[in-house]
This record gives C-alpha cells, sequence and structure tokens, in this order.
C-alpha cells in the first residue's frame, strides 16, 4: 500500500469516527500541514452528498415501463410455467417485508420510546431504531422527532403526537394515535404501500407528501404530491385524496366526507374559540361576567417531574385555509393569569406544501400581563419569536401556520385564552 | 469617474440563488464534513440559502456571498452536533476554514461543472462501488455495519471505499480537462 492509500484510509477512519484520541490528533496534524490530504478529503465530502443526492432523485424518477412482446413456442409453454411457479413463489416470498423498522434521525424536546415489550424510556436519542410494536410520543407542544424508515421515507411528528409502529397486513403500518404527522412516502422496488391507522382513518399510499392532524374524532389530511387512499372507519366509505387536496374525516356518519381542493392560503386567522374545534388542548371553562369564552390551561406532564399548563389552536381544526406567515405578522393573544409570571407562546410551522419547518417560541415578560387576575391582551411581533432549533432560519417568513400555543410554567397562574390571533402586516408597514 | 465604481452594487436576490445552488455540493460537503450525515447537510444547504434570501444582508459580491454561505454552515452544522447524543469529534476550526478556503478558491474557478462531471462519473460506476457508496453516505451506515451487511472485512471495505473515492477524483479531473463536446 503506498503512503497515500494509508493516509486516505486513516481519513476515511476518522470520518467513519473510529479513531482513538491520538489517531483523531495525528490526522488533524496531517490535514494542516498536506494540502492533498485536504484535497482528499474535501473530495469524500463532495463526493457523499453528491452520492446522497443522486439516490434521492433516483428514487423519484418515473420508472419507465418496459413492453416485452413474448414469443413462445408451444414447448416452451411447460418450462414457462414452471419457471413462473418459481418466480411466483420467489416473488411472494420476496413482497413479505421484513418487520419495518423507523430510525429517529432528529429530535427535539421531550419524548417518549416505549418498546413493543413495555420497557419505557423517557429519553430518546437521535439513533434509536422504533421496530414495529415499538411506540413514540412527543410530550410537549415544542417538540418534534424525525424519523427515517427503512425504505428511505421520511416521517416528522410533532406536538403532542403518539406514533406506533405496526404490521398491517403485510404493510409498513404506522398508528398516529393523536397529534400531528408530516410525511413523504417513498416507493422503493417492491415495498408494500404505508398503511397509517388512525382513530377515524386508515390511510394508504405508496408515494405521497402529506400531513395529517389527529384527534380523537377527526382526522384532517392534506395531500401535496402524489395520491393517498382514505378509508373512513365509521362507515367504510373510501376516497382518492390527490395532490392539493384534502379531506376532514369524522367519526361521525353525519358529518361529509368529501375530498375538496385545498383553499387558497390566507395572511390572517382568528382561531373563533365559540366555534370550538380550533382549540385542541384546554379545558373549557364557565362563562364569567367578563369573558363569555375561557379556555383553561391544561397540565401536561413533559418529563419526570415537569409539568406546564398550555392550551393549543390548530389552523386546520378551525376549519380555516392555510395561514401563510410574512414578515410584520403578528400574534395577539387575550387571555388572564392569576400570577406576575411569564407566559410563553409558540407557533409550529410547516413548508408550504411541504413537510414540517419547525417551532418558533416568544417569552412573555410578567410586565406584559399587567396585574394578576387583569384580563390582558399581548401583541407579540413575529420578529420576537425565537426558533427552537438553531439552524432554523432566525423567522419562519414564508411558511405556513400549523398552530399557535400558549403555555406557563405556573400552576398557580391559572392560565386562561379568550382569543388568539394570527395578524397579517398592517398596510404599509 | 463614474458612479457605479464608487458604490458596489449589492446581489440581487436572483444573483444570490443562482450563486448558491451553482456552489450547493460544495457548501453541502463543507456541512457534511461537520455532521457527516448528507441528509442534514442537505438541510443546513436548504437552511443557509433561505437565511440569505429572507436575513436582509447584503452580499456585495459572490466571494463574499460564498465566505458567508460556508461559515454558516460550518456553525449550523456546529450547532447542530451540540444537540446530538454520541456526536462524530468535530474537525479544529482553523482546519474547517483552511478546508472552506481552498473550496472558495476552487468555486470560483470551475462553478458547477465539477458537479456535473461528479455525477457523470458516478453513473459510470459499476453497481457493486455505486452500492456500497449508496450504503455508506445515503443509508448513513458507519463501514463497520457496511462490512457485515456485505459480509466483508472492515479492511476491506475502507481499502474498496478509499480506492473508489480515489477513483472518482481521477474521473472527474479526467472529464475536466476534456475538451467540451
Amino acid at each position: 500500500m503506498t503512503s497515500n492509500e494509508d493516509q486516505n484510509e486513516l481519513l476515511l477512519r476518522y470520518l467513519d469516527g473510529s479513531l482513538d484520541p491520538s489517531d483523531q490528533a495525528m490526522v488533524g496534524d496531517l490535514l494542516r500541514g498536506d494540502a492533498g490530504a485536504r484535497a482528499f478529503l474535501r473530495g469524500v465530502a463532495e463526493q457523499a452528498v453528491v452520492v446522497a443526492d443522486v439516490e434521492r432523485i433516483d428514487r423519484h424518477k418515473p420508472q419507465p415501463a418496459k413492453v416485452v412482446a413474448p414469443e413462445f413456442h408451444p414447448w416452451k409453454w411447460a418450462v414457462a410455467a414452471a419457471a413462473a411457479l418459481v418466480f411466483l413463489a420467489a416473488f411472494v416470498i420476496a413482497s413479505i417485508p421484513p418487520g419495518h423498522v423507523a430510525k429517529v434521525s432528529a429530535i427535539l424536546g421531550p419524548c417518549q420510546y416505549i418498546a413493543a415489550d413495555g420497557k419505557v424510556q423517557n429519553e430518546v436519542k437521535a439513533g434509536t431504531v422504533l421496530r414495529v410494536g415499538d411506540t413514540i410520543r412527543t410530550r410537549s407542544s415544542s417538540t418534534w422527532v424525525k424519523l427515517a424508515l427503512n425504505d428511505g421515507s421520511v416521517m416528522t411528528i410533532a406536538g403532542r403526537s403518539r406514533l406506533r409502529l405496526l404490521n398491517v397486513d403485510g404493510r409498513r403500518g404506522v398508528q398516529l394515535a393523536y397529534g400531528n404527522l408530516w410525511a413523504t412516502v417513498a416507493k422503493q422496488g417492491r415495498v408494500k404501500p404505508v398503511s397509517i391507522q388512525t382513530p377515524t382513518a386508515t390511510i394508504e399510499t405508496s408515494t405521497a407528501q402529506f400531513d395529517l392532524e389527529v384527534h380523537p374524532t377527526t382526522s384532517i389530511l392534506r395531500v401535496n404530491d402524489g395520491f393517498v387512499n382514505v378509508e373512513r372507519l365509521a362507515d367504510g366509505q373510501t376516497a382518492d385524496v390527490a395532490a392539493d387536496h384534502q379531506a376532514v374525516i369524522s367519526i361521525s356518519r353525519n358529518r361529509q366526507f368529501a375530498v375538496i381542493r385545498q383553499p387558497k392560503p390566507v395572511n390572517d386567522w382568528n382561531c373563533h374559540l365559540l366555534a370550538g374545534p380550533g382549540a385542541v388542548i384546554g379545558n373549557w371553562l364557565p362563562s364569567n361576567e367578563k369573558n363569555s369564552v375561557r379556555l383553561g390551561a391544561k397540565p401536561l406532564l413533559i418529563g419526570k417531574k415537569t409539568t406546564i399548563y398550555a392550551a393549543n389552536f390548530s389552523v386546520q381544526c378551525s376549519g380555516s385555509p392555510a395561514v401563510l406567515i410574512e414578515d410584520g405578522s403578528k400574534v395577539r393573544v387575550t387571555g388572564n393569569t392569576q400570577t406576575e409570571n411569564p407566559i410563553y407562546l409558540g407557533l409550529t410551522t410547516q413548508r408550504i406544501k411541504g413537510g414540517f419547518f419547525g417551532k418558533y417560541i416568544a417569552k412573555v415578560g410578567a410586565e406584559a400581563l399587567g396585574q394578576a387576575g387583569e384580563t390582558w391582551q399581548v401583541e407579540m411581533p413575529l420578529s420576537q419569536f425565537e426558533p427552537k432549533t438553531e439552524h432554523l432560519p432566525d423567522l419562519p417568513i414564508g411558511m405556513e401556520l400549523t398552530d399557535i400555543w400558549v403555555f406557563s410554567p405556573e400552576e398557580s397562574a391559572k392560565l386562561e385564552i379568550h382569543r388568539v390571533e394570527f395578524l397579517s402586516k398592517e398596510v404599509g408597514q | 469617474m463614474s458612479l457605479s465604481v464608487l458604490f458596489t452594487v449589492a446581489l440581487t436576490e436572483q444573483d444570490i440563488l443562482k450563486r448558491l445552488m451553482s456552489q450547493r455540493d460544495r457548501v453541502s460537503a463543507a456541512a457534511w464534513l461537520v455532521v457527516r450525515n448528507a441528509h442534514t447537510a442537505e438541510d443546513i444547504f436548504q437552511n443557509v440559502a433561505l437565511k440569505a434570501m429572507t436575513k436582509g444582508t447584503q452580499f456585495e459580491s459572490g466571494g463574499a456571498l460564498m465566505s458567508w454561505a460556508f461559515i454558516t454552515a460550518r456553525r449550523e452544522g456546529i450547532d447542530w452536533l451540540r444537540r446530538q447524543k454520541n456526536a462524530p469529534v468535530c474537525l479544529d476550526d482553523t482546519i474547517l476554514e483552511l478546508l472552506e478556503h481552498e473550496w472558495a478558491d476552487a468555486a470560483a474557478a470551475q462553478g458547477g461543472i465539477r458537479g456535473q462531471a461528479l455525477r457523470d462519473c458516478l453513473e459510470e460506476l459499476p453497481a457493486k462501488s455505486r452500492d456500497l457508496l449508496k450504503r455508506r453516505y445515503f443509508d448513513g451506515h458507519a463501514c463497520e455495519e457496511v462490512a457485515a451487511q456485505l459480509g466483508a472485512g472492515l479492511d476491506a471495505v475502507y481499502k474498496r471505499l478509499s480506492r473508489l473515492h480515489q477513483s472518482l477524483r481521477t474521473c472527474i479531473e479526467t472529464k475536466l480537462t476534456q475538451p467540451a463536446g
């Protein structure tokens, strides 16, 4: 082996993370002093990202249909039949997927992993592998987990969500008991479709990009790319949802089950608390002399000995079209707290017609809330929100609003919310 | 002296995007060197592009933009590493700067043609070689896992990968020196 080959292998071992500290120091010295070693390393890095890019593109290429005109002679039929039987058997065996797995590729915030055998793990790390029967729960409004399936599909769950891997009739099964899921399902070879079970629907697709919001009595599906088949469990009705369309799948047969084109996005949103469905986390409180609509924050245990008191408001559940976030947008919240403690406002955002984007949070200091017990109104400009993940851009301009959440870490604050609005930039701003 | 000589004109959004897209492989590669995960590196590149377009920062030249892009990608990569447990050890900042500097110089000279040459070379690889690269860099398996999957020895996998990378480099250089057409 030449000296260069030794160096190159050393660098590959370094990139692989398999060197001990003294060899790592040697790599540092090598890279500082040897332009050739640096050129090799740059080459490896470029090749690594381009290999991944080429694979990604290949997976999204339509497969050309092959037309074959067979010319069988009679004596060949017997051989062909035998071969077909062998092929069929091989196909059936090959089509039975090995228990599919999902690897946690990124994670933020408190999560819980419940293995199929019942073992519970309250700390989940990137790299954790979920197998059939395993469950992952994201436990707080600000949490998200990105999962990479072994076929190249990607799923992200966020907020309060619970996802379990299932084996559904040999399909790559997933159960979303509640919460939000963004999925890009890739088709690779003869892999079976993905089947997602919710409390109200079964959703199947071979290749699609879609998002799904699930509550005990409703599932809302929006398809941005590809094609998804939906079955309403209440009555067995099925429908195909194509790109740019959406469907609301209710537990009630009296609610219409229709696939409609996604309405044009808007720039402002009022959660319409009176109408109810937009508030997805919280406890309704009786009206009092000051406020007819009062949503109390709900205690959420987000980890060992850590509870927050939160209310959450979903754009989709409120029946609104998608809400676009623009420079100069504001969040206005009206509510009440019984102590002089800060509260926090959060935004969940997603890419327009795409996947999950990220979470943003803003602190509202006690001084902005005025006297304890008095109704306050907070108007928080978008510029005051900070990304929960550091590699996010400072502001989610151009993204879509998924939900707004408000929470207090203090039970004694008795946080209650009366109104939640997302305001577009002012004219002339 | 004309006014255009006295005042430097900032790059337009279109210029920024065009320039960043032409150097996408390099910026992503710089991020990859930090995070060692091609999908995260791609996410970082997208964030860098988004920041360049939305932060209101003005870039007076392509060089200034690329210098900012490499630094931002590195910082985002380091931030990402901090959030990971069992993250790989990151190269020293001075080495990363040296590599970025060399990348920026090469970028100015070659634009996006190097990336296309690499893609052409990948197309020409035998299926087995491409499969090895896919397992290591697209699926993100460590060499030890790849060795187990292929039923090969770990040393043999390092050797094959090393030769594969070297042959791709040679292929790229050959393509770049060939006359067009």
